[in-house]
């Protein structure tokens, strides 16, 4: 188990990467650090590996702090961004090195480095140096000598997110299966929400060097504690639409700024503190028809249609706003066209001045 | 790179400029050679002469009269020593600028500035010191002294090392921190990553700071000049004698400057393909 504990780094004077971080890392759990540019997924990274020093706080492993522990006493492998090759070495000498530095004998290491550059689909480019080879390549040969050799935990910063697509979904994959295969723990950081839920045990959202969310995949998508979060997570990203909570008798609806009533039951109005709030909504959890029903009562035009593949991603404008929905690639859109929309209020995520509230039609997270 | 054709007047033009610079660079050593293997009568003529019968006594008068050989061997020993000393001990520096930023560039630009007044001025100082370093027991233990080894190896070194640091800072700087991370992660101490990444990758850097040290301790006059008497004059000082009082005799100089240059000019042929290499692929690349 591997604890930060109210982390800090600064860069220079003015930089400030991690803010008072706070994180657990579970044995054998495959955590995945995710958050834009700059979130200071790299430097948490390189801080567990005892790269970077924090300015104040402490890491532990199993209670005892790191701090003092250099980088080749610590046990851990990592996989670096900018791929660190050792360029004065072939790709088999890359890939050897830890193996090397550890004083493994020749013929385990031929073995290895063959399986491990099959894995990657490299056995062809052994010969060659790192500045012969694409970005692709290197990433693939940096990803290999990180996971060579066993150890206790393993630092991958955006293993794959230099490969092209089919090589990505096949290297997700050879992760996911690595991680249940190894027994160690992986942290991995990544900027692809896909990529954050499809591998993570857990996933940290961090943004300018706070961490926002820690959860399960399906507690980070269903329920985002605050609106960068809902933002984040997801493909095509939530849309939000701004409104006011009113009261009729016992029933309280959703007044949007379109204009639009959405009656959504009694209870509502308790948790919220001010009548406005904002409201988040999945592509995914609307759907739309054609003409008016009792669910379909919000009509909208269609702004935008983008082909996916497996599905179509619509913008829709609401009055000013815009909202996005998955149809099925069969459905003809054309821009312009009117339509309904309805919009589940148990599907509804409703933010105030930017954190999450909760609603008693919100469904419970498994 | 996109190649463009070049019309062949230009080509042309070209490669007669080549010629040109060519000639200019290598006439006066091709000169030199020559006369080294005239006899007396044809030196100073005119017009030249460049067809004659070769003679060896200008090699003989040398090597056998002034013994020229121990020059040589003299400035092999200083340079030698001289270059390793700079090399060690500016990769060392080097490595703590590039990295650490050690003095936040204060130190860095001081020792940059020694190369800023000129030799001359410092070599009566110089002088002075050795001379009187050399009468104590240590001065000569170590060689340290008028007309020994050492009082030039250390004004060599001093000399030196600033454009040496210089030359190396650039070069760790090219080798990107993550290697070093990297081969920590893999299980190398620090020291050990100095040797298997860290030098490796800054060889073609070392190598040419060697070249161009070597090279300036061959060639300097100045201090071995001041500080050398007779046993431990380098080539330079060496070619001087040749002029004497009575004249200068011009076919032992030749001689002379031709056994000087052309260890130098071996040593420089062999490491040119290094020196190409290490001035235009100073990034390294993966």
């Amino acid at each position: 188990m591997i604890e930060l504990k109210n982390v800090t780094r600064r860069f220079g004077l003015t930089t400030l990467a991690i803010k008072g971080l706070d994180l657990t890392v579970q044995d054998r759990e495959f955590l995945v650090l995710y958050g834009p540019a700059g979130a200071g997924k790299s430097t948490t990274l390189k801080m567990i590996a005892g790269i970077v020093r924090p300015t104040s706080g402490d890491i532990l492993r199993d209670g005892v702090s790191l701090l003092g522990v250099p980088p080749e006493r610590r046990d851990m492998a990592m996989c670096f961004e900018n791929y660190a090759l050792y360029s004065h070495l072939s790709v088999f000498e890359n890939l050897a090195f830890p193996l090397r530095a550890r004083g493994v004998a020749d013929r385990e290491i031929q073995a290895k480095v063959t399986k491990i550059a099959e894995t990657l689909g490299i056995p062809h480019l052994l010969e060659r140096r790192p500045g012969f080879l694409s970005g692709g390549q290197r990433q693939r040969v940096a990803l290999g000598r990180a996971i060579i050799r066993p150890a206790s935990t393993y630092l991958l910063d955006e293993p794959i997110g230099h490969l092209d697509a089919k090589l990505r979904h096949r290297m997700r994959a050879e992760l996911k299966g690595m991680a249940r295969d190894l027994a160690s723990t992986i942290v991995l950081t990544t900027t692809s929400s896909r990529e954050a839920l499809a591998l993570g045990d857990r996933i940290a959202v961090l943004d300018q060097g706070v961490l926002q969310q820690l959860g399960t995949p399906e507690e980070i998508y269903h329920r985002p504690v605050n609106e960068f979060v809902a933002s984040f997570v997801g493909e095509p990203p939530m849309s939000f639409l701004d409104a006011t909570a009113e009261r009729e008798g016992g029933q309280t609806a959703l007044r949007l700024r379109s204009g639009h009533r959405l009656p959504v039951g009694p209870g509502w109005a308790a948790p919220l503190r001010d009548p406005t709030c904002r409201l988040g909504v999945r592509a995914a959890e609307l759907s739309i028809a054609d003409t008016a029903d009792d669910r379909h009562a919000v009509p909208v035009t269609v702004d935008q249609v983008e082909l996916l593949g497996h599905v179509r991603v619509v913008r829709l404008s609401l009055g000013q706003e815009l909202v996005a929905v998955v149809v099925p690639p069969e459905r003809q859109l054309a821009p312009g066209q009117p339509l309904w929309l309805a919009i589940d209020p148990a599907r509804l995520h409703v933010f105030q001045d930017g954190r999450a509230v909760s609603h008693p039609a919100m469904p419970t997270v498994h | 790179m996109l190649q463009r054709p070049v019309h062949p007047a230009f080509s042309t033009l070209r490669y007669a400029l080549i010629l040109l610079v060519v000639l200019f660079a290598a006439f006066p050593i091709f000169w030199m050679i020559l006369t080294s293997f005239k006899p007396p009568g044809d030196i100073m003529v005119s017009p030249p002469r460049l067809f004659f019968t070769p003679t060896l006594d200008n090699y003989v008068h040398a090597i056998v009269d002034k013994d020229f050989l121990r020059y040589v061997t003299n400035t092999l020993i200083v340079s030698v020593i001289s270059t390793l000393f700079v090399v060690v001990l500016g990769s060392l520096a080097a490595y703590s600028f590039a990295r650490y930023n050690t003095g936040d560039g204060h130190i860095l630009f001081f020792i940059l500035s020694t190369k800023m007044f000129p030799a001359i001025a410092v070599v009566l100082p110089y002088f002075l010191i050795f001379r009187d370093i050399g009468r104590t027991g240590i001065g000569q233990f170590l060689q340290i002294g008028l007309d020994k080894p050492g009082a030039l190896i250390i004004s060599y070194t001093m000399f030196n090392l600033p454009f040496a640091i210089w030359l190396l800072v650039s070069f760790f700087q090219d080798i990107p921190r993550e290697l070093e991370d990297s081969a920590r992660l893999d299980g190398l101490s620090r020291l050990k990553v100095l040797r298997k990444v860290v030098l490796p990758l800054a060889a073609p850097g070392i190598a040419v700071t060697a070249i161009f040290t070597l090279i300036f301790c061959w060639n300097e006059f100045l201090f071995a000049y001041i500080l050398t008497r007779k046993t431990w004059s380098t080539v330079t000082v060496g070619v001087e004698s040749f002029f004497t009082l009575q004249g200068i005799l011009w076919g032992p100089v030749a001689a002379a400057a031709t056994l000087a240059v052309l260890p130098m000019l071996l040593f420089v042929l062999a490491m040119q393909r290094w020196m190409v290499r290490g001035l235009t692929f100073g990034a390294v690349r993966g």
